[in-house]
C-alpha cells in the first residue's frame, strides 16, 4: 500500500499525480488541508515545510496554495495544493504546525491579500512600507501603469510603447 | 499612525575660507571613505574593488562603517521604496562635503525595473547625484574609472551635489514625500 492509497482512504484526494521518484502532487480541498498536513508530518514523516506559495488563476476566479514538504529519510518532496476562493480569500494559518510558516503567510498575506486567521504578525508590513493599492502580485494590478504614475515616466518614452504593444500581441496570443 | 520626521530645517551655513579651498579640495580627493552599505545588486562589484583584487586604496580610498566618518556613498544598483527611506537617512547623518555615487543602469532610469511596483526609476530626484556609472552591473574597472572621474570634479571644485541638496531642499523633500507618505523613523540631527 503506497502513500497514495493511505491518501486516498483517508482524505478527500481531488488529484494525485507522481511527477518523479521523489516528487507527489496532490490536490485536495480547502477542508482538507490542515488534517492532511497534520497526517504528513506526524505518521509520513514530511516533517519540513520548504515553501508555501500562491498562483492567482484569475480567469477561474481562484488562488491556488501550494505546501511544499520534504522527507529527510527518503529524501523526497510532496505538494499539497488547493484552490482558494478570489473573493474571499480567507484560510486558517499553518503557523502551529511550522513555525516558519509565519514568515511565508505575512508575504502572501502582503502580496495577494489572503488572510491567514491565527498568524500573529500578518498585519505587520514585511517588504512594502506605506502601501497604497491592491495587493501587487494579483494579476488585475498594472505595475507598469502604477510605476509611471508614482516614480515618473521612464526616459525614451517610445521603449515603453515597445514593451506595451509586445505586451499586448502576447496577451493576444495567449487568448488565442 | 506615526508622525511625519522628515528633518526641514536646514544645516547650519558652513563659511568657506577661500585661501585654503584648494588645499582642502587636494586632499579630499584623496581621502575618499565610503560607507559601507550595499543597497543594491552592485554591492557585490565593490566587494573586489577594495579588497586586494582591484586594490582600491592604493588611490586612498576605504570601507568605513559608519556615515558619520564617511564623504562617499555608493548606491549600487537599484532602489526600493523601504531602502530610499534608509538611505536618505544616511546620506544626512553623513558629514559634508558628501557625495553620492550611483552604479549601473536602475538609478538612472529604472533598468530592469522599470515597471516594477516597487523600484524607483530616477535617483537624482530624490538625491543628488555627482557620479554615474553605467552597465548592468559596472565591471570594478568601471567603478574605479568613476572614483577617478570623481576625484577629479572634487579637485576642481565641481562637486557640488552636497550643497545643491541644502539649497533645494525644499524640492528633493517634495518628491521624497511622494514617494514616502509615512517616515516613521527615529529622529536625527544633520
Amino acid at each position: 500500500m503506497n502513500i497514495i492509497e493511505r491518501l486516498k482512504e483517508r482524505f478527500e484526494v481531488l488529484i494525485a499525480e507522481k511527477k518523479r521518484k521523489d516528487l507527489l502532487i496532490i490536490e485536495t480541498t480547502k477542508k482538507g488541508l490542515i488534517p492532511m498536513l497534520f497526517y504528513l508530518k506526524e505518521y509520513e514523516g514530511y516533517r519540513t515545510l520548504t515553501l508555501i506559495s500562491c498562483v492567482d488563476w484569475i480567469e477561474d476566479k481562484k488562488f491556488q496554495m501550494s505546501y511544499i514538504l520534504w522527507n529527510f529519510r527518503m529524501k523526497a518532496n510532496i505538494i499539497v495544493k488547493f484552490m482558494l476562493d478570489r473573493e474571499n480569500p480567507d484560510f486558517e494559518t499553518v503557523y502551529k504546525l511550522w513555525p516558519q510558516a509565519e514568515a511565508y503567510e505575512r508575504e502572501i498575506h502582503e502580496m495577494f491579500g489572503v488572510n491567514f486567521e491565527g498568524n500573529p504578525t500578518q498585519n505587520e508590513e514585511l517588504i512594502l512600507e506605506d502601501w497604497d493599492n491592491i495587493p501587487p502580485m494579483r494579476r488585475d494590478f498594472d505595475t507598469l501603469k502604477y510605476s509611471m504614475e508614482k516614480f515618473g515616466e521612464r526616459e525614451p518614452k517610445s521603449r515603453i510603447n515597445i514593451r506595451k504593444e509586445i505586451s499586448e500581441q502576447y496577451d493576444e496570443w495567449r487568448r488565442k | 499612525m506615526g508622525k511625519d520626521k522628515f528633518l526641514n530645517e536646514k544645516p547650519e551655513k558652513l563659511t568657506y575660507s577661500g585661501v585654503f579651498k584648494k588645499i582642502d579640495n587636494w586632499a579630499r580627493a584623496r581621502s575618499l571613505w565610503v560607507v559601507a552599505y550595499g543597497t543594491g545588486c552592485g554591492a557585490i562589484e565593490l566587494r573586489p574593488t577594495f579588497t586586494s583584487r582591484f586594490d582600491a586604496e592604493r588611490f586612498g580610498m576605504r570601507m568605513v562603517g559608519t556615515p558619520r566618518q564617511a564623504d562617499v556613498i555608493v548606491v549600487s544598483g537599484y532602489l526600493t521604496v523601504k531602502t530610499l527611506k534608509r538611505v536618505i537617512r544616511v546620506y544626512e547623518q553623513m558629514q559634508s562635503p558628501k557625495y553620492v555615487v550611483a552604479l549601473g543602469a536602475c538609478p538612472i532610469n529604472g533598468g530592469m525595473y522599470y515597471d516594477s511596483y516597487n523600484a524607483i526609476n530616477r535617483l537624482d530626484l530624490y538625491l543628488p547625484v555627482d557620479i554615474w556609472v553605467t552597465g548592468c552591473m559596472p565591471r570594478p574597472e568601471a567603478i574605479l574609472a568613476g572614483f577617478k572621474r570623481l576625484q577629479e570634479l572634487i579637485d576642481d571644485g565641481k562637486a557640488d551635489g552636497w550643497k545643491k541638496y541644502i539649497e533645494a531642499l525644499d524640492w528633493y523633500r517634495g518628491n521624497q514625500r511622494k514617494i514616502i507618505k509615512n517616515w516613521r523613523m527615529p529622529n536625527y540631527n544633520w
